[in-house]
Order: structure tokens, then C-alpha cells, then sequence
């Protein structure tokens, strides 16, 4: 948070004495150093994983946007998962792991996805009787989502660097609170233009201050998450001679002796009349086969409960459906239910589409609160006379560049045999270069136009190739939603060139 | 983590007017000085507190307060932003009241020390710290590791901040190294769950 929003004229404020301590100015500035030394050191990749952050709550929305032609199911019996998943191992027998995901109001797809030794990864489609209808391909939606999570880097680097971001985030919440001693006195003051950096700094601070408890809640599960491996590996260095299949063994529930020798592949619709007769209230999700086909094949069943803030319970049956038990994420003891809360808390999986509006508003205001933050500093070098212009065109040709690139790697997702990651790079890039040549307001102002036109374009070829067979809402919407904020967009531009 | 008694997700929103109206006292407290004041703060800070044990109730012990928290975030964000002042661009900006940033000498090896203490110094107490919790501490040992796991990204941050503000980077050195040593040579000197 930045300290420069001064008190503002209109309306009157009170003058009564303050309800927060008098913070000592030494203190503050010292903290505001440190606040903008660790914000600009990470700006970029905190404002790249905020933004992609943002967009990834709607991972599932956008695997139905991709593939809206269905088949769309609102349930799927037992037998039905079992068929699919039969058919499915018919395809690739050699399928080391199968996870079937059965259909819930956010994906309302039965699908299953093989994996083998080889690392050969396909994921099919069934209908209501479990006959596979096709294989499900959704390139845009896993290049948003693994942008996300390891920024397209081999696992543990990328998480790590991801948590490490996470980190870097949480701690500029904490030296921004610190660093703001106004934050009841200016709390509802929101003002727009005159001083470029008192406008900034009203933005930065505004949200940053209401919107706390989100930004809490995202950058901690954030790094925790992105981290777990070091962390695990560390704990497992420590207590396990590095042998972190130990470690995370403590949170898979009963364990199933590997056996490799040949056996009937295990029963899926059993497996799931088992479950129902001994937890009736569970509604099973997804079902994950480890080596299926062998003796020691098993399947963990997680089954979700309404209205919990969870990623639900997991039940283990071994290759006969004979029920082993339950992992404890949601009748265990907290440590369990609290790591099931983390993946729901930080997408804003638990409460429904409101939520997910929420988390993508709260989300965006974060990533404004990066960019507003790099904008103050540059306004305030400016201030002092040693502005850096070469920055400023740099910044801003990055910020806008991102919301182009996932429009431009949508499109070319769905009209070319392109790859998303590689558009992506390609089109931040070009966006980027026009720090090169244009002004900070042009480079904003045609970057928005730009993103707004390819944001249309991929409406409309979304349409055209979907066109009579759209089954799922959620493409209509979706569509619906981009044309939406392409005019948000231009009508955005009008503003600024306004104000300018 | 109580199951809710309105598993809807939609029974959310019906909570939402509740948030706005904490807001709205909240911000007529902030724009008039009267002697109704502390009344308007009580009683905005009352219906956001009563947002928070309804949706406790309602929605799920844990997800109700979650759900409330992120919508009626959401809602005080909007209400800020219907209250914008437009100034006029071409009028000269007045002088400015606000505090800035501590001016540091650039000395090299500070920088680096500096980064090198923020970094992984931090994160390597940090780690000693949530190790020596999923180690040493009490309770089921789930719990412990994931107390331990959150605990590190949270002590990384603090000591990030820290390091990064204090000018005293040796007192800062000093501490995180004594951190680490202790906490990390506690676990590998306990070695077992």
C-alpha cells in the first residue's frame, strides 16, 4: 500500500481523535521501503499469477466452453461409470492410473482419463449409458490452468517459483498494512484523476484495504500450495531418509500392498453400491484406479458433501469393492480438514457461481493493485523529477499485454493446431515490444481496442464452429461473457482518452 | 466445520444486503462528524460481525464466514467505487502531505545481504520453524504438518518484510540465523514424526 493518498477535500471528514495508534513516521517509511523494494523485485510475476489466478476460477467453465457440444449429464449411474470406464481401458490397456469424473452442477461431463507408464495421457467423454462419445480436448483451458500453478515449468520449479511469489505476496500485504497509518481515515476516499500518483495510490489502497481478507486467504493457500514440495521434501529429508512417498502416504488414507500379478478388472458399479450402502449422504465426485487389472489394483472414491467447505471425503476399496476406509478429509482430524479446505478456499470452489464472480472480481482488484503499485512508483520518480520513462512504457505494455495474449491464445486454441503456451509467449512478447515505439497511453489504449477485437473474433469462431451443436450453456454464456468485456474494454478506452 | 443448514450456494447472496448495510453505516460514519458518529461505526461493524455468525450458521461453520467474507468484499469494494470524486487532470495537484519511502544509501554488498536475508535466509527459518512444529509439537500428526506447512509461507513473508524494512541488517542476519540453527538442528535432532 502506498502512503501518499492525502486527506481529501470533500466530503468533511471528522475530527475526532483517531481510533488507530499513532504509527511512527520513522517506522512507516521505513516499511514503505521495504514494500516497494519487494513489489517491484517481484511485480511482474506477482501480477502474472494474480491475473492468470483471476481467470483460473473458471478452469471448469472454460473446459465447457471449450467442448459445449456435451454430453451434457446432470447424473450417471453406477453402471454407466463402470461401462465408460471398461471402454475406456479397451482403448489403452496399458493404463497405469484411470480417473473417472462423474458429472456435478460445475461439470456436468462423465469423463475418463487414462494415463499410462509411458506418460500417454487421453481423456474420453461418455453418455448417459457410459458409451464413450468421444475424446474430450481442451488445450486452452489446461494452458490457463498449469500457467497458474508452475507457469508452464517442470513441477517443482514452478510451484516453487509460484510459491515463492505467493510469499512475496503476502509479505507486501504485510508491510502495505503497516506502512498505512490512514486506513480508517481514508477508508471510503476514492478519487479519480488531478495527481496521477494520488489517484493511484487511492486505487492501490482502497483495494488493497477491502478486499484484505481475500487477498490473505489467496496469497497464503497460494504458497503453501506452491511450496508443498519443498516443504514435504524438507520434512521427508528429516524424518524419512527423503523418501517423500512416505510423507504424503500419511494424507492417501488405507494403503493397498502392490501387486502386479493379473487379475479381473476391479468393479466399478460395485464399488459405488458399496460406498452408497455405507455413507448414503456421500455423493461421489470422481474415482481414481490405480493399476487397474492387477492384483493390487484399488480405486479412491471422493464423495463430496453439500455445503461443506471442502474438497470432500475419500473412501479407498480395494480390487474386490471391499470398502478400506476413508482418508479423513472431512471426518478426520483438522489437519486434514483444514488441507481439504485449501484447493476450494483459493479458487473460490465452495460457494457456487457468486463466488466465483467474486473471487474474479477480487481477483482482477489484486492485479490492479500490482499494477497501481508499480504506477505509483513511477509517478512518484516522476514527482522528484528523475522520471524513467523507458519503465513506464515497459510496465504498462506488460500489464496489458497479458489480457491480449489469453485472448490471442484462445483464438489460435481454438481455429489453429497451435500450441496455447506458445501463442501466449508469442503474443506477450509482441505486446511487449511496443514499449519499443508507442507512448504509455497509446500502448494502452491500442492494447485494450486489440484485446477487445480478438475477444470478439473468438466469440464469433466459437460460435461458428459450434454452431447447432451446443449443448451446454455454458458456451452461449461464456460467449456471452467475452463480448462483454470487449465492450468493457473499448468503453474503457473512450474514458481514458478522455481523461487524457 | 458444521454442515450448513442452506447448502444452496445462492443462500449466499441473501446475505450480501447485510455486508452492504454494515458498509453503508460505515461510510456515513466516515463523511459526518456528528455525535451519531460512534453509533454509525458500532452498529456497521454489528451487522458485518452478524453477516459473519449468519452465514456461520447458515452456510456452513467454515464456509459460511467464506462465502461472506468474499461477497461482502465485493460489495464494500463496489460501494467504494459508486463514491468516486473526479478531479480535473489539468488543474495543478497541491502539495503533497503523504509520507514517503526511507532514503537508503546503494551500497552493494547491503543490497545483496539484504536479499540474501529475505530470501533464503527467511525462507530457510521459516521452514526450521514449520519443520520444528510438525516435528516437536504435540497432536495428531496431519495436524502438525499442515499447521507446520502454513506456518512457513506465513514466517517466510514476516521475515521477508522485516528484513527488507529494518536497517539493521546485522541484528536481522543474526536472528534468522539463530532461528534457523535452532529449529532445524531441534527436527533432524528429533528425526521422526
Amino acid at each position: 500500500m502506498d502512503a501518499s493518498a492525502k486527506p481529501a477535500n470533500k466530503p468533511p471528514r471528522a475530527v475526532g481523535r483517531p481510533i488507530w495508534p499513532k504509527v511512527p513516521a520513522a517506522f512507516v517509511r521505513a516499511m514503505l521501503a521495504g514494500h516497494s523494494a519487494l513489489g517491484l523485485a517481484f511485480a511482474a510475476l506477482i501480477y502474472l499469477v494474480c491475473f492468470s489466478g483471476s481467470i483460473a476460477v473458471f478452469t471448469q467453465e472454460f473446459t465447457r466452453w471449450e467442448q459445449p457440444a456435451g454430453p451434457v449429464l446432470h447424473a450417471a449411474s453406477p453402471q454407466a461409470v463402470d461401462r465408460a470406464f471398461r471402454q475406456a481401458l479397451v482403448v489403452n490397456p496399458a493404463a497405469h492410473d484411470v480417473m473417472v469424473q462423474m458429472p456435478e452442477p460445475a461439470r456436468p461431463r462423465l469423463s475418463v482419463h487414462l494415463d499410462d507408464a509411458k506418460g500417454a495421457e487421453r481423456t474420453f467423454l461418455a453418455d448417459a449409458t457410459g458409451a464413450l462419445a468421444g475424446e474430450l480436448k481442451t488445450p486452452w483451458t489446461e494452458f490457463q490452468a498449469a500457467l497458474h500453478t508452475v507457469l508452464h515449468l517442470p513441477r517443482a520449479w514452478g510451484g516453487f517459483i509460484v510459491g515463492l511469489t505467493g510469499v512475496a505476496l503476502l509479505s507486501s500485504l504485510v508491510s502495505g498494512v503497516l506502512s498505512h497509518p490512514r486506513v480508517f481515515k481514508d477508508a471510503f476516499a476514492f478519487r479519480w484523476g488531478g495527481s496521477k500518483r494520488l489517484q493511484e495510490a487511492d486505487l492501490h489502497n482502497r483495494i488493497s484495504v477491502w478486499g484484505l481478507p481475500f487477498h490473505l486467504v489467496v496469497s497464503l493457500t497460494g504458497a503453501f500450495l506452491g511450496l508443498t514440495v519443498i516443504i514435504v521434501g524438507v520434512l521427508a529429508l528429516a524424518t524419512f531418509k527423503g523418501d517423500t512417498a512416505k510423507a504424503y502416504a500419511l494424507f492417501a488414507g488405507p494403503r493397498v500392498a502392490d501387486d502386479p500379478r493379473p487379475a479381473p478388472v476391479i468393479d466399478l458399479a460395485r464399488a459405488l453400491t458399496t460406498l452408497k450402502a455405507a455413507q448414503p449422504e456421500a455423493r461421489p465426485n470422481y474415482l481414481f484406479v490405480e493399476h487397474p487389472g492387477e492384483r493390487g489394483q484399488h480405486v479412491a472414491v471422493n464423495a463430496v458433501t453439500p455445503g461443506r467447505l471442502s474438497r470432500g471425503e475419500t473412501y479407498v476399496l480395494d480390487g474386490q469393492a471391499k470398502l478400506l476406509g476413508s482418508v479423513g478429509y472431512e471426518n478426520g482430524n483438522a489437519g486434514l480438514k483444514v488441507l481439504s479446505s485449501l484447493t476450494p478456499l483459493h479458487f473460490g470452489w465452495f460457494g457456487g457461481w457468486p463466488v466465483k464472480v467474486a473471487y474474479l472480481l477480487l481477483g482482477l482488484g489484486l492485479t490492479s493493485v500490482t499494477s497501481s503499485g508499480v504506477a505509483i512508483w513511477l509517478a512518484r520518480r516522476r514527482a522528484k523529477g528523475r522520471p524513467a520513462p523507458r519503465w513506464e512504457r515497459v510496465w504498462i505494455a506488460f500489464v496489458w499485454s497479458q489480457p491480449f495474449a489469453y485472448a490471442v491464445s484462445a483464438l489460435a486454441a481454438l481455429a489453429l493446431p497451435l500450441a496455447p503456451v506458445t501463442v501466449w509467449v508469442a503474443a506477450t512478447l509482441a505486446a511487449s515490444a511496443t514499449a519499443i515505439a508507442w507512448t504509455p497511453a497509446a500502448i494502452s489504449i491500442r492494447l485494450r481496442l486489440a484485446t477487445a477485437a480478438t475477444l470478439v473474433l473468438t466469440a464469433a469462431v466459437h460460435q461458428t464452429l459450434n454452431a447447432g451443436r451446443m449443448a451446454d450453456p455454458v458456451g452461449w454464456i461464456t460467449d456471452a461473457c467475452l463480448v462483454l468485456t470487449a465492450l468493457l474494454l473499448a468503453f474503457s478506452t473512450m474514458r481514458f482518452a478522455k481523461a487524457a | 466445520m458444521t454442515s450448513a443448514l442452506f447448502p444452496n450456494a445462492l443462500a449466499g447472496l441473501a446475505l450480501a444486503p447485510l455486508t452492504l448495510a454494515g458498509a453503508l453505516l460505515l461510510r456515513r460514519a466516515w463523511r459526518s462528524a456528528g455525535p451519531r458518529r460512534p453509533w454509525l461505526i458500532a452498529g456497521g461493524w454489528a451487522l458485518l460481525v452478524l453477516a459473519l455468525g449468519l452465514g456461520a450458521v447458515l452456510l456452513g461453520g467454515a464456509r459460511g464466514p467464506a462465502i461472506v467474507l468474499a461477497l461482502g468484499s465485493t460489495v464494500a469494494l463496489a460501494l467504494v467505487a459508486s463514491g468516486i470524486e473526479l478531479r480535473d487532470a489539468r488543474k495543478t495537484a497541491p502539495r503533497e502531505l503523504a509520507l514517503e519511502p526511507s532514503e537508503r544509501r546503494r551500497v552493494v554488498w547491503r543490497g545483496w545481504l539484504r536479499g540474501f536475508l529475505a530470501g533464503p535466509l527467511a525462507g530457510v527459518a521459516a521452514l526450521g520453524c514449520g519443520l520444528a512444529v510438525a516435528i516437536c509439537a504435540p497432536g495428531a500428526v496431519q495436524s502438525r504438518m499442515v499447521i507446520g506447512g502454513l506456518l512457513v509461507p506465513f514466517l517466510w513473508a514476516g521475515g521477508m518484510a522485516w528484513t527488507l524494512s529494518d536497517d539493521r541488517i546485522l541484528r536481522a542476519t543474526a536472528v534468522l540465523t539463530g532461528v534457523a540453527v535452532a529449529t532445524l538442528g531441534a527436527a533432524f535432532l528429533k528425526g521422526a514424526l
